[in-house]
């Protein structure tokens, strides 16, 4: 079944609209909050080039994949047994395949980026576009042309996609599967591309 | 002269996200605060700098662009409200600006979105931990007061993630400026 972007868009901004008692939002199963990008950047950014500094580039890359990953895996794990999701998305929801697509609008709606499933081979492979991924978009602002990828929160998320549809069953299959970055438009290319396959040492025998 | 409803700020442009007219996008505690562990674990005071000074900057720059949008907002007090409003829409919690001027201030917080998330993740801390608060403020206090960024400096006196009453920031003018 189709999923229909724009009412889960709809039921967002319409939710994010609600607030208790102490200023919280809460929707979705998580708390939101609702910040700048610019945030955001600076802070993935920055850490990046103090632990360059410390020859430790490498590592700041992995631990800002992996903080996205984990954050991914526990808040779409929250947004698919909200109430929300099964009011608005479930009936939308046919196969698990059609998961992905809840998950990707989801994304969309909260400002992500327009996030598009190009390939999807059930339990090995998912290949997600976006053409306006913000990281990419702040990257050359502040620091010129990147020379690798530089959209670490979605390259964790869309890990964290295939994690909750064929890892173990929450909260045991995070980092089941990892993705790369194999186009960022911080480097030159025309949209950035995330493709998430299962972890080495994960890989089904 | 254009009125200030946040509810009409916050908006879509296509599949952005958009607080008058600035990108923004909607993150969850856990994202939030796995950033912080993360910046804390792997550079300590280093790290809380750099989450101080990110906030600081965006904040600085959010509301600057919201007071230049907004110029019915003039006197200090519709300034602070308008700050309290937009931290409490954003979801970030509750802030109550007390005894502000020019030369600093105090600030409290009852309840935030970082206090709220840090306890649900870890549990209680041993040291203050609303680094983005400080920064925000720190932020928002050089936008009202025609000051640039590092301005000020913002001190968390005590903090509810140390399962204090509440959070408790004092803001003084830095000495090396």
């Amino acid at each position: 079944m189709t999923i229909d972007g724009q009412k889960i868009i709809h039921a967002v901004m319409e939710g994010s609209q609600i607030r208790e008692s102490k200023g919280i939002i809460p929707l979705f199963g998580v708390y939101l909050s609702i910040f700048s990008t610019d945030y955001y950047n600076r802070l993935s950014f920055e850490f990046e080039k103090k632990m360059s500094l410390l020859n430790l580039k490498d590592k700041s890359q992995s631990l800002l994949v992996a903080a996205a990953q984990e954050c991914g895996y526990a808040t779409f794990q929250g947004i698919r047994n909200s109430w929300e999701w099964d009011e608005i998305v479930l009936p939308m929801i046919a196969t698990p395949e059609d998961q992905i697509q809840g998950f990707t609008a989801v994304a969309v709606a909260f400002g992500w980026g327009d996030l598009n499933v190009r390939q999807l081979i059930p339990g090995k492979k998912l290949v997600v576009r976006v053409t306006d991924s913000y990281e990419a978009g702040g990257y050359p602002e502040q620091y010129g042309n990147a020379t690798v990828g530089k959209c670490y929160m979605l390259r964790g998320v869309t890990g964290a996609f295939m994690d909750l549809i064929y890892g173990a069953d929450y909260p045991d299959g995070c980092f089941t599967f990892l993705a790369q970055e194999t186009h960022c438009r911080a480097k030159g290319n025309s949209y950035c591309e995330f493709a998430a396959q299962r972890s080495p040492d994960q890989s089904v025998t | 002269m254009k009125p200030f409803n946040w509810q009409k700020e916050l908006g879509r442009e296509g599949h952005r996200l958009v607080f008058s007219g600035q990108p923004f996008a909607m993150h969850c505690h856990h994202y939030n605060i796995n950033l912080q562990k993360m910046l804390e674990d792997a550079l300590g005071s280093s790290g809380v700098e750099i989450l101080y000074s990110a906030a600081e900057e965006s904040g600085f720059h959010n509301f600057s662009f919201m007071l230049a949008q907004f110029t019915n907002i003039k006197t200090l007090k519709s300034k602070i409200e308008m700050a309290s409003v937009i931290y409490q829409n954003c979801g970030l919690g509750i802030i109550h600006f007390q005894e502000i001027g020019p030369q600093g201030g105090r600030i409290v917080s009852p309840a935030s979105h970082h206090v709220t998330g840090w306890l649900a993740k870890h549990g209680k801390r041993d040291t203050p931990g609303c680094h983005f608060l400080c920064g925000w403020i720190a932020g928002v206090m050089a936008a009202v007061f025609n000051h640039h960024t590092g301005f000020y400096h913002v001190n968390e006196l005590s903090c509810k993630m140390m399962r204090c009453k509440e959070c408790v920031f004092e803001v003084t003018v830095k000495n090396d400026d």
